[in-house]
């Protein structure tokens, strides 16, 4: 974005994923920004605008969307800058976008990014109120629609196409399993690598995904601060420059989706990288939203970081793990990091710009000079593409 | 303490879609068991689901056609596990994405078939089920 004046992340916090069940939506939201000004040295003057998420949504619980309202009058500021957005999964990577024009325009020099979300459990009700929230009341839901069954319709036509394995949806799997075992905040730290036996012999839930190719259904939140450079300069010594962003907005529902094995990713993809003025081949590592197994290994072939068709082989042949040749989800993915819900859009978002910033602990790579972050909304619906680097 | 005989128990009622006013051709016509879907003379080409409006050039001149009723399934999953408790005695069923000969795509189960022989391109039927005083669309093999 060398026309514009540079925008950078400079402060990020991000909960331990878990289950709150004394906490609702809100109180979710207090203790994300509690923690996130303990950790970083800010005033209230610091933040000039607030972007939230309605909370609560995905638990069936406050869906409030006067959230933003509530947040800077509990944080003392009053910001020039805010509002609660919602596009699922990809709120959070739409909120840094909103947030860059918002700095780029002059408005703010500063802008809060805060989401937290609680997740049903799947037994009392919760995937029946998630299938009638991401499907057609009138044209999908009455068939039985099933969150993972939604997301099947994606693999298997993958299958069909490019001659995709079972086994190849569980490398990806496997590769999320070793980040995550590097991850403290893992939900899955500490305990046991998976292999793809294990999960092709885990139950099956809705074909071809098991109970392994599904992510950890979980609570938690984070935020984040985008800054216009000479502010996050001050904070940050090495903030998280945005160098690139696009979106796209496909469809709602799975069945209206033109291609299911082009999706929609590849035109934020393109608009990120022709503002960046890099490739596929300048990323370093990528951090991609993965409800189920078969997410990345699409978005990879959609981001053009591996031939169409190939994603399954880019798995299979270990170079996403730890020490192979392009990291993907070093987190653990919410695959086995876990997937907060409302919130679950921000944790790929925090971990590109904590490689970035070099704080990833035992999991920071080599090199993370730039990556690239692809969240989406619904089923696949809404895309959002973000390049983050260390220099503008 | 006879009458506290616990009733047979009766399975709840699988959803029933609520019918808007422009799709009321729509499920007119379902009734009579046929799948007639909206059509734009504009674009010579009807299209799922039924809207005000064509979404392809915005004409508001909507005209019914029946289909021939006949597919393939464009992709699908055998689910194993259902949140819907009036799906629960169905399990395993398959949810499909089914695309028509005259090119719409709609979601359906795929019903009268063993779960392990759907497969992508398989040759479908519509037919249909009834739910309370309406019938849905459904799809069989050919």
């Amino acid at each position: 974005m060398s026309h514009t004046n540079p925008v950078a992340i400079a402060a990020v916090s991000e909960m331990k994923p878990g289950r709150y069940p004394d906490m609702d939506g809100y109180d979710l939201y207090i203790e994300v920004i509690r923690q996130f000004l303990a950790e970083w040295s800010l005033k209230p003057s610091d933040i000039q605008g607030l972007l939230a998420c309605p909370s609560g949504m995905a638990g069936g619980g406050s869906n409030d969307i006067f959230v933003h309202e509530q947040l800077y009058e509990e944080l003392g500021i009053k910001p020039l800058f805010a509002d609660t957005m919602n596009a699922g999964g990809s709120t959070y990577g739409l909120m840094v976008q909103r947030a860059v024009l918002a700095i780029q325009q002059g408005k703010v020099d500063s802008v809060l990014c805060v989401g937290a979300g609680k997740f049903p459990k799947v037994s009392t009700g919760g995937a029946e109120s998630m299938a009638r929230m991401v499907s057609h009341e009138i044209y999908e839901f009455p068939y039985g629609t099933f969150i993972p069954a939604l997301y099947a319709q994606v693999a298997t036509r993958h299958m069909h196409e490019y001659g995709t394995t079972a086994e190849q949806l569980a490398e990806v799997c496997v590769a999320s399993r070793e980040w995550a075992l590097l991850n403290p905040d893992a939900s899955t730290y500490g305990g046991e690598a998976l292999s793809v036996e294990k999960v092709r012999q885990s139950r099956p839930i809705a074909s071809p995904f098991n109970l392994y190719d599904c992510s950890i259904p979980l609570e938690g939140g984070a935020a984040f601060l985008v800054c216009s450079e000479a502010y996050a300069k001050r904070l940050n010594q090495q903030p998280a420059y945005v160098l690139g962003m696009g979106e796209f907005h496909n469809h709602r529902n799975i069945h209206q989706a033109t291609s299911l094995t082009d999706i929609g990713c590849s035109k934020s993809g393109q608009q990120a990288y022709a503002m960046s003025g890099l490739g596929p081949n300048d990323m370093d590592f990528a951090e991609i939203y993965d409800a189920f197994s078969i997410n990345p290994l699409v978005f990879m072939e959609e981001l053009g970081l591996c031939p169409q068709g190939k994603g399954g082989e880019f798995f299979q042949s270990g170079a996403a793990r730890p020490g192979g040749d392009f990291p993907v989800n070093t987190f653990g993915g919410l695959l086995s990091f876990g997937h907060t819900g409302d919130a679950s859009g921000m944790s790929m978002i925090v971990e590109g710009i904590r490689q970035i910033m070099g704080i990833a602990g035992e999991r920071q790579l080599d090199k993370a000079n730039a990556g690239i972050v692809h969240s989406y909304g619904g089923m696949m619906s809404e895309h959002s593409t973000l390049i983050l680097g260390r220099s503008a | 303490m006879s009458d506290l005989t616990p009733a047979a128990a009766t399975p709840p009622a699988k959803p029933q879609p609520r019918i808007t006013d422009c799709a009321a051709p729509y499920w007119q016509h379902a009734k009579d068991e046929k799948l007639v879907l909206p059509y734009c003379g504009q674009c010579d080409a009807s299209f799922y689901y039924p809207r005000l409006w064509c979404p392809t050039c915005f004409n508001q001149d909507i005209s019914w056609k029946q289909l021939s009723g006949k597919g393939t399934v464009y992709s699908y999953s055998v689910i194993y596990q259902s949140p819907l408790p009036s799906y629960q005695a169905d399990l395993p069923y398959v949810l499909a994405i089914i695309e028509l000969d005259e090119g719409p795509r709609m979601m359906a189960n795929v019903l009268n078939c063993d779960v392990d022989k759907v497969r992508v391109d398989m040759a479908v039927e519509v037919l249909f089920e009834t739910r309370g005083d309406m019938k849905i669309p459904q799809f069989q093999p050919a």
